[in-house]
C-alpha cells in the first residue's frame, strides 16, 4: 500500500502537472470554452432552448396529438400577438405590414419595409419575432415526423429497419429542439481529446522514467523486486482513474453554466436528431458517454505503459503513440463516443471495439509484465 | 553460504563468463579484475538482475531465482550505476527503498538516521540530491545497500569517485560490516581489497584465475619480484628483457621494480611480491593494449 501510494506520487510530479495544465488550458480554449461561451449560439438558438425547456414543462416526456394541438395554438395566439404589435407600430401600418403574415412576405426589395424588419429583429431583437419562426420550424418538424422516419426507413438495412419499427409503435417520434442534444455531443467530443491527451502525457513515462534513470537495478534486488511492475501497472491505473475523474469535473462543472438541466429526463429519441439503437435520457446518454470516456482512457493508459516499457526513449515513445491518439481523434471518437448508440453504426460495431480494445490492451500489458520478470536488466 | 556451480553467462554469442565456480562463506570477498572483465556480470547474477546462460546460483542449496523474494530479503546491492530522483532528498530516497525492502516505516526513519551518520551525510540529509558530487551519491548508495541489513552485501565498485578520506571510512565500514555476512566487493582499484578482504578473487580470460587470501596469491610470484636501479639509457632494453611493474625516475637514474623467474643477477635487490604486483603481472596484456 504504502509503495503503491509512492509510485502514484511519482508519476504527479510538479512538471506532469504543468504539463497537464497547459494542455488542458490550449485543448479548452481551442475546442470547448466556444461550446460553453456560446451556448445557445445567439438566434435562433436561444428561442429553441427556450422553447424546448417550455415545452419539456408543458408536455414532459411524451408528446401525444393533444400536446402537438397545444403547441400549435401556442403559436396561433403569439402570431395575434405579433400582429398587434405590428398594428399598434405606426412605422409599420404605414409600410403597409399590418399582420404576421404581410411581415412574413416582406419584399427584400422593398427597402423601407426590409429596414423596419431588420430592426425588430437585430436592433430591438423582439422575442416573438425570433421565437414564432422556431415553432413554425417545430411544427413542420412535428407535421413531417411520420414521414421522416419512412424516408430513413427506406434506405434502412433489417436490423435497422426493425429499430424503426419498434420506433414507431412505440410513438416515438422526434419532435423536440435539438441544440442542448448537439450542444452536448460537441462539448464532449471535445472534452473526450483532452482527456484522451491528459491520459497520455501522464502515464506514458510510468514504466520508461524509472528505467531511463537506472534505477531498475536498485528497485528489482529489493524484496519487492519485479512486483514493482505490477505495482507501477497499478499505479498507473489508478492515476488515470485520478486524471480522468478530476478533468470531467472541471468540464462537466463548465458545462454546468450551460443551464441544460431542465432537459436530462428527456428520452433522446425525442430530440430532432440522429436516431438510435436505443431510449435513454438524456442524462441516460451523457452517462453512457461519460463511461465510454473513462474505457478509452484506461485503453490509452494501458497501451501507454505498454510502450513506456518497451521503446528505447522519450522521443519513441512519444513518437508511436501520436498516430494512435490522431487516429483515435479523427476517426475512432466520434464512433465510440458521441455516435455510441448511434443507429448509423451498426449494433455490434461499438461493443465490439471496445471489447477488442480491452483485450489487445490487456493482453499486451501481460506480454510485458511476462517478459520483464524475466529479462536481463542490462544499461 | 553461496555456491556459483558452473555458471557462464552469453550476452547473444559474445560470452562474458565463462564456466565459474565460486564457494563463497562469510566474511569478505573482493573482486578484483581490469575493467570488460566480467566483473558486472558476475554480480548481477548474483543479484537476480541477468540470469546465467548456463549453470546456477544457490543460497544454502537453494537455488536464488527460485527463492524469489525469500533471497532479495538477505541482499544488499550497490550497481556500479544506479539511478535516483532530483528532487528527492536522501531521506525520501532512502524510506522509497526501504519501502521496497518490506520495512516498517518507523524502523526505517530510524535505521536511515544511522545510516547517514555512517556514511557522514547527516548534515544533507534533507537536501535535494540534484546538488550533491558524485562522491555523495556514491556514499546515498552505499546507505541503502545497508537498509536491510543483508547477510549478503554486494557492491559493484563501491569506490567509485570516492576521495581517500572517504575511502578510508568506507573499509573500515566494511571490516566492521564483515563480521557475520558475506560481502563482495569489486574494484579494479587494489588497494580497496589488499587490506580488508578475507579472499581475493581474480578473473582473467572469462574464467577464476584466483580465489585465495591475498597471501596466498602474493605468494604465486615469491621470490620473482626484484627492484633495482638502472641507467636511464638501458630503460628499453630492460622492458624489452623483464616484466616491469613500476617505474620511478630519481636523479637521472631509473628505480625499477620487476619481475623475473629465473636466476638473479648483481644488483637486484628480492622484494616481497605485492597485491598490486600480482595484478600488474597476470593482467599485463590487457593493460598495455589499454595503454
Ligand atoms: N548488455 C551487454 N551486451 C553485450 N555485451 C556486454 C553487455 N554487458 C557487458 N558486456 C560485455 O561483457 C564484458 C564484461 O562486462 P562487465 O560489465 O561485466 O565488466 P566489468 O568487469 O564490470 O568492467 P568494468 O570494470 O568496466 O565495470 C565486457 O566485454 C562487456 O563489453
Ligand atoms: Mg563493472
Amino acid at each position: 500500500m504504502r509503495i503503491l501510494f509512492h509510485e502514484i506520487k511519482k508519476i504527479f510530479t510538479w512538471r506532469i502537472l504543468l504539463l497537464l495544465v497547459i494542455a488542458n488550458a490550449v485543448l479548452f480554449f481551442l475546442r470547448i470554452e466556444f461550446h460553453i461561451s456560446h451556448f445557445p449560439n445567439g438566434r435562433p438558438s436561444l428561442d429553441s432552448y427556450r422553447i424546448g425547456i417550455e415545452m419539456i414543462s408543458k408536455y414532459g416526456n411524451d408528446m401525444d396529438e393533444e400536446d402537438r394541438r397545444d403547441f400549435k395554438k401556442t403559436y396561433e395566439v403569439q402570431v395575434q400577438e405579433a400582429n398587434q404589435y405590428l398594428q399598434s407600430n405606426k412605422e409599420f401600418a404605414e409600410a403597409g405590414v399590418g399582420t404576421y403574415e404581410d411581415f412574413l412576405n416582406i419584399d427584400w426589395e422593398n427597402k423601407e419595409q426590409a429596414a423596419l424588419r431588420d430592426k425588430i429583429m437585430f436592433e430591438e431583437q423582439v422575442d416573438i419575432f425570433w421565437e414564432l419562426p422556431e415553432r413554425r420550424r417545430l411544427m413542420d418538424f412535428h407535421e413531417t415526423k411520420e414521414a421522416r422516419v419512412g424516408t430513413y426507413k427506406n434506405g434502412a438495412n433489417p436490423r435497422q429497419e426493425a429499430r424503426f419499427d419498434e420506433m414507431i409503435s412505440a410513438g416515438h417520434y422526434q419532435v423536440y429542439p435539438e441544440v442542448v442534444m448537439e450542444n452536448f455531443k460537441e462539448f464532449i467530443f471535445n472534452v473526450a481529446i483532452a482527456i484522451l491527451v491528459s491520459v497520455v502525457l501522464i502515464i506514458s513515462p510510468v514504466f520508461m522514467k524509472d528505467r531511463s534513470r537506472q534505477l531498475l537495478d536498485l528497485q528489482y534486488t529489493t524484496r519487492k523486486g519485479r512486483e514493482l511492475y505490477k505495482t507501477k501497472l497499478a499505479a498507473g491505473l489508478i492515476s488515470t482513474l485520478g486524471v480522468i475523474t478530476a478533468l470531467l469535473i472541471v468540464y462537466f462543472g463548465m458545462y454546468a453554466l450551460n443551464n441544460t438541466e431542465m432537459y436530462f429526463n428527456v428520452p433522446i429519441h425525442m430530440f430532432i436528431d440522429s436516431f438510435s439503437w436505443y431510449d435513454p435520457t438524456l442524462l441516460q446518454y451523457m452517462a453512457l458517454t461519460v463511461a465510454a470516456i473513462y474505457m478509452l482512457g484506461l485503453v490509452y493508459a494501458l497501451l501507454a505503459m505498454s510502450f513506456s516499457s518497451m521503446m528505447p526513449n522519450y522521443i519513441a515513445l512519444i513518437g508511436i503513440q501520436v498516430p494512435f491518439v490522431i487516429a483515435m481523434i479523427t476517426y475512432g471518437l466520434t464512433y465510440l463516443v458521441t455516435r455510441i448508440i448511434n443507429i448509423e453504426v451498426p449494433q455490434w460495431v461499438v461493443p465490439t471495439s471496445y471489447s477488442g480494445m480491452v483485450a489487445v490492451s490487456v493482453l499486451f500489458i501481460i506480454f510485458m509484465w511476462k517478459r520483464e520478470k524475466h529479462r536481463d536488466i542490462v544499461v | 553460504m553461496i555456491v556459483v556451480k558452473n555458471v557462464s553467462k552469453y550476452y547473444g554469442n559474445f560470452c562474458a563468463l565463462n564456466n565459474i565456480t565460486l564457494e563463497l562463506h562469510n566474511g569478505v570477498y573482493g573482486l578484483l579484475a581490469p575493467n570488460g572483465a566480467g566483473k558486472t556480470t558476475l554480480i548481477k547474477m548474483l543479484a537476480t538482475l541477468i540470469t546465467p546462460s548456463q549453470g546456477e546460483i544457490v543460497y544454502d542449496g537453494k537455488n536464488i531465482i527460485h527463492m524469489d523474494d525469500e533471497f532479495r530479503a538477505l541482499l544488499g546491492y550497490l550497481p556500479q550505476q544506479f539511478g535516483y530522483y532530483n528532487n528527492y532528498s536522501p531521506k525520501q530516497y532512502l524510506l522509497y527503498l526501504a519501502a521496497l525492502k518490506g520495512m516498517g516505516r518507523k524502523d526505517s526513519i530510524r535505521i536511515i538516521k544511522e545510516l547517514l551518520e555512517k556514511v557522514a551525510l547527516s548534515e544533507v540529509g534533507n537536501k535535494k540530491m540534484k546538488k550533491f558530487s558524485g562522491g555523495m551519491i556514491q556514499r546515498v548508495g552505499i546507505a541503502q545497500a545497508l537498509l536491510n541489513n543483508p547477510k549478503v552485501l554486494i557492491l559493484d565498485e563501491p569506490t567509485a569517485g570516492l576521495d581517500p578520506k572517504e575511502r578510508a571510512r568506507f573499509r573500515n565500514l566494511l571490516s566492521e560490516l564483515a563480521r557475520d555476512r558475506l560481502v563482495i566487493v569489486s574494484t579494479h582499484i587494489v588497494s580497496d581489497v589488499e587490506s580488508i578482504a578475507n579472499e581475493v578473487i581474480m578473473i582473467k580470460h572469462q574464467e577464476v584465475l584466483y580465489k585465495d587470501s591475498v597471501e596466498n596469491i602474493c605468494n604465486t610470484l615469491a621470490g620473482h619480484v626484484y627492484e633495482t636501479t638502472i641507467d636511464y639509457g638501458h630503460l628499453d632494453a630492460f622492458r624489452n628483457r623483464y616484466t616491469v611493474l613500476l617505474e620511478k625516475q630519481e636523479s637521472g637514474e631509473m628505480n625499477i621494480r620487476f619481475i623475473h623467474k629465473g636466476a638473479a643477477a648483481e644488483g637486484w635487490l628480492s622484494v616481497t611480491p605485492s597485491l598490486e604486483d600480482v595484478f600488474l603481472y597476470e593482467y599485463r596484456d590487457e593493460i598495455r593494449m589499454e595503454v
